[in-house]
């Protein structure tokens, strides 16, 4: 059978593309080791994963559920929460030493920044002495302080910024005020109480006019 | 922000803001009987209301009942200390921390006027007043008259110390009243030396004849 000019065209063309390419012997393993380079490592793999934002379908009581746990954890903490320095046991034992010069600590009373604050007292005869304030909703047993070997009682409480009251409890019984420390104005209870002041910023000196 | 999770963050403050008020009223359990304890929730309720922090007001019932009052004098200490902060909050703005509040309150019981708050909040719209309401409360309770304090507290916040100048300024009255000086004199001359130092009169203006001196660090 006789083709036409364009089949014998096209037979030559479909020959020559039949016709086997030769390869080099290790082409397939060049090409799959390729591959593999271009695969990137797990750890990427999943920090991609984590990275691409995704649509969360939620039902509205669904979403409610989820409020619901939330606030329950919420709850939780709340209730939970202790007050500053309640540990349920005293914190004397943490204490640093009075003279360390890290704590900034003006007059023994007051600190420049909210730190750790130094409360002391001499009282040589006393068999304990207790610090109650507001920091620790004036429960003394929370906050025994410890006796150097001078008679001096020293415990160290971390205080946020602010104004607080606080007395020395004596042997479990005596309130005393701090003879260091400012009074607070109008004792409503009958016995004196001492404030201790924690600044936590600081006045410029321009900017303001009164 | 869309509306779901603005929506979702008021049920979150709804379900959240009781459970708070709870934990802070059960920290009177225990400590008051059972009338002084309803009578301090019911003012601590009134003034949460009121938007006036509630802590403040409990710790004072706390103070009460570990010194042993009765419960009618801690009632009484829990209004009274409410009416105050609500005095200060009306002063200072409702931008106040709960800190400034209490030193707030403790001013105007030292004797400070709602006025000096105001001028002191004026001045310093967004620095923190705690210590200088503390040092204006403190020079009142070591015999200096209130309002030689809080004249001189408003010179030295204008004249531009800090919080630790100002501590420093407060412990050397102390120490002038400890040695037999007046209190309101001690008060007056360290104020003056104070401006001195920091080249500002009492009007607030540079003193024409002298060259204000620098800064103490």
């Amino acid at each position: 059978m006789h083709g036409t000019p364009d089949d014998h065209l096209i037979s030559r063309i479909a020959a020559e593309l039949r016709r086997p390419v030769p390869l080099r012997p290790d082409f397939d393993a060049r090409v799959m080791a390729a591959v593999r380079r271009d695969i990137p490592s797990l750890p990427v793999r999943a920090w991609t994963w984590l990275r691409e934002p995704r649509v969360v379908a939620m039902s509205p009581l669904g979403g409610l559920a989820m409020a619901a746990g939330l606030a329950g954890l919420l709850v939780v903490g709340a209730v939970s929460r202790e007050p500053i320095a309640d540990s349920r046991k005293p914190i004397a034992d943490s204490r640093e030493p009075i003279a360390d010069s890290r704590k900034p600590i003006a007059d023994g009373r007051e600190p420049i920044a909210a730190a750790s604050v130094t409360f002391l007292l001499s009282a040589p005869q006393a068999r304990s002495v207790a610090l109650a304030g507001d920091f620790n909703d004036w429960d003394a047993a929370r906050v025994l302080m410890r006796r150097e070997a001078s008679g001096l009682w020293t415990v160290d409480v971390p205080l946020t910024p602010g104004r607080y009251r606080y007395v020395f409890v004596v042997d479990g019984r005596r309130f005393v005020a701090d003879p260091a420390a400012p009074r607070a104005a109008g004792d409503d209870f009958g016995t004196p109480t001492s404030v201790v002041t924690v600044g936590g910023g600081a006045l410029r000196a321009a900017g303001g006019s009164l | 922000m869309n509306v779901r999770v603005l929506m979702l963050a008021a049920a979150l403050g709804g379900l959240v803001a009781p459970a708070v008020a709870r934990a802070q009223t059960e920290r009177l359990a225990g400590r008051l009987d059972d009338r002084t304890r309803a009578a301090v929730t019911a003012l601590v309720d009134s003034a949460r209301a009121a938007g006036l922090p509630a802590d403040p007001l409990v710790n004072k019932a706390l103070e009460g009942a570990s010194k042993g009052a009765d419960g009618g004098r801690i009632a009484a200490a829990v209004r009274a200390l409410a009416g105050d902060l609500a005095r200060t909050r009306a002063a200072l703005g409702r931008s106040a921390t709960e800190a400034e509040l209490v030193a707030g309150a403790a001013a105007l019981r030292a004797g400070a006027t709602p006025a000096f708050l105001e001028r002191l909040r004026g001045g310093y719209p967004r620095e923190p007043l705690v210590v200088p309401l503390a040092v204006m409360a403190d020079l009142v309770a070591r015999g200096v008259p209130a309002d030689t304090a809080a004249r001189s507290v408003l010179a030295l916040v204008r004249a531009g110390m800090r919080e630790a100048e100002l501590v420093a300024f407060r412990q050397s009255v102390e120490r002038d009243v400890a040695l037999g000086a007046p209190a309101g004199a001690a008060a007056a001359v360290r104020v003056n030396a104070a401006e001195r130092d920091f080249g500002i009169s009492a009007t607030g203006q540079q003193p024409p004849s002298a060259p204000p001196r620098p800064r103490k660090p």
